[in-house]
């Protein structure tokens, strides 16, 4: 018997996955690097307005990144066929807890790669309290939409589509709030809003997912 | 579920338009400022309130259905999900046509407006996400958890937007507070109007549940006989005990 958690067992085996299959690392990080880039030269080259919009360009990506890492999330079981195993094995909620736990550590790091890229190309960063516990408040509440409407529609049917109309928008708090609590006067009740959005999703996916995962 | 009754309502419902026609065009007075392109508001307030409404009503069938695998819950989903899809579209563009000789724009990043284009999106999606799964509990079941996550994200959404607003443009006349004194005129006929669109709903929404029954009934027919005709050779596909749960 395993010492470990079964949601933390869940955690690695889809790290050693990733290690050996590489599906989103070479997918993802490219895949932030070019809207980076892009953003830059969309907005530019202003420098000032370049400043102004990091902030939003980077919550922007994080956004716009979970709907290939909600297709990542379950690639691998999909295409080894071993989902049915391994929701007979755990239980929604450790199922739930685990693959969270796995895309807040994916969000997690591309907020780290977009916030470099973005200090680095569009200038602009702060490094602050509110800026990483909004970055990790944030991810979170991006996490849950991941895997929400992620388990159900990255099985590769038809309407792929359908995923970016879903989960884009309900995104759209964490990306404003993100990007408030990234500005140098960034007040505290906009963590107070990240906060009640990653416990109002967290709770409302924890409440559903039995019925997700249920085939 | 009685053919009569829809029509009294549908009758009802003409009577209330007829009257209601007069009243927006004629009894309430222009707006002072905005002239006649008001009386808009008469079309666009009362389609956002039919709108809230089915969506409110997708919530409740999307938990109905959950508790009791009803698939009748999910048949009443989708109308009201339908309508709310179409009444939103509706508020969006006569939001528009108004906007534009009012404000000058045809868009402002207006919280209501916002969250009202939010809708309309999570809830198309909340249609494409039917039909997915041949299976029509599975259909259901997936379609109820999106009504369900769907709904509670929205006031978050508004309230995000309306701090974003605050934070970024002071008030202006398109935030809501205060209330703004409304003629007696202008008054009757938007409640008239609400009056109207919530009956034109209802009628709306009966057809389109009676509509979807017989769908369902068609199914059910055409997979019996299939199932009949299945029976004296090999083992039926699992797709065929569909119809045991059809209720």
């Amino acid at each position: 018997m395993s010492r470990w958690p079964q949601p933390a067992l869940l955690v690695g085996r889809d790290l050693d996955v990733e290690v050996a299959g590489r599906e989103g690392l070479t997918t993802i990080p490219a895949f932030v690097a070019a809207m980076v880039v892009l953003a830059g030269l969309g907005f530019g080259p202003g420098p000032e307005v370049l400043r102004a919009t990091a902030a939003g360009v980077v919550w922007l990506v994080l956004l716009v990144t979970v709907v290939p890492l909600a297709q990542v999330l379950l690639a691998a079981e999909r295409r080894e066929d071993s989902w049915d195993l391994l929701r007979g094995l755990l239980s929604p909620t450790r199922l739930l807890l685990g693959k969270l736990s796995a895309a807040w550590l994916w969000l997690c790091v591309v907020w780290l790669v977009a916030e470099l890229l973005s200090a680095a190309l569009l200038g602009g960063l702060s490094p602050s309290v509110p800026l990483v516990a909004g970055g990790l408040l944030g991810t979170f509440g991006l996490a849950t939409v991941t895997v929400g409407y992620g388990v159900f529609l990255s099985s590769g049917v038809s309407r792929s589509g359908l995923l970016a109309v879903l989960a884009l928008p309900a995104g759209l708090p964490v990306l404003l709030a993100g990007v408030e609590t990234s500005r140098p006067a960034a007040p505290n009740a906009w963590l107070g809003v990240l906060l009640v959005y990653d416990l109002v999703s967290v709770t409302a996916c924890w409440a559903v997912f039995p019925v997700l995962v249920e085939e | 579920m009685p053919r009569r009754t829809d029509q009294i309502l549908g009758v009802i419902a003409s009577l209330a338009a007829a009257g209601t026609l007069p009243i927006a065009l004629a009894v309430a007075p222009p707006d002072a400022v905005q002239g006649q392109a008001q009386r808009l508001m008469y079309v666009h307030v009362p389609a956002a309130w039919l709108a809230y409404l089915a969506f409110a009503a997708v919530l409740l069938c999307s938990i109905g259905y959950l508790l009791s695998r009803d698939l009748r819950w999910d048949r009443r989903a989708q109308a009201a999900a339908e309508i709310g899809v179409g009444m939103t579209a509706l508020a969006i563009v006569l939001g528009s046509l108004w906007g534009r000789p009012v404000w000058g724009v045809w868009w402002v990043w207006d919280p209501r407006l916002v969250t009202t284009t939010v809708l309309l999106l999570v809830y198309v999606g909340y249609l494409g996400v039917r039909g997915l799964s041949a299976d029509p509990h599975a259909s259901a079941r997936r379609t109820s958890a999106v009504g369900i996550l769907a709904f509670v994200n929205i006031p978050i959404v508004h309230f995000s937007v309306v701090w974003w607003r605050t934070l970024h443009q002071p008030p202006t006349l398109l935030q809501p507070g205060g209330s703004h004194p409304i003629a007696p005129g202008m008054l009757a006929a938007l409640l008239a109007s609400l009056v109207t669109f919530t009956l034109a709903g209802i009628v709306v929404y009966r057809r389109r549940l009676r509509q979807l029954a017989a769908r369902d009934a068609l199914l059910r027919e055409r997979f019996a006989d299939s199932s009949t005709a299945a029976t004296a050779q090999e083992p039926a596909p699992a797709v065929l005990v569909i119809p045991q749960v059809f209720r």
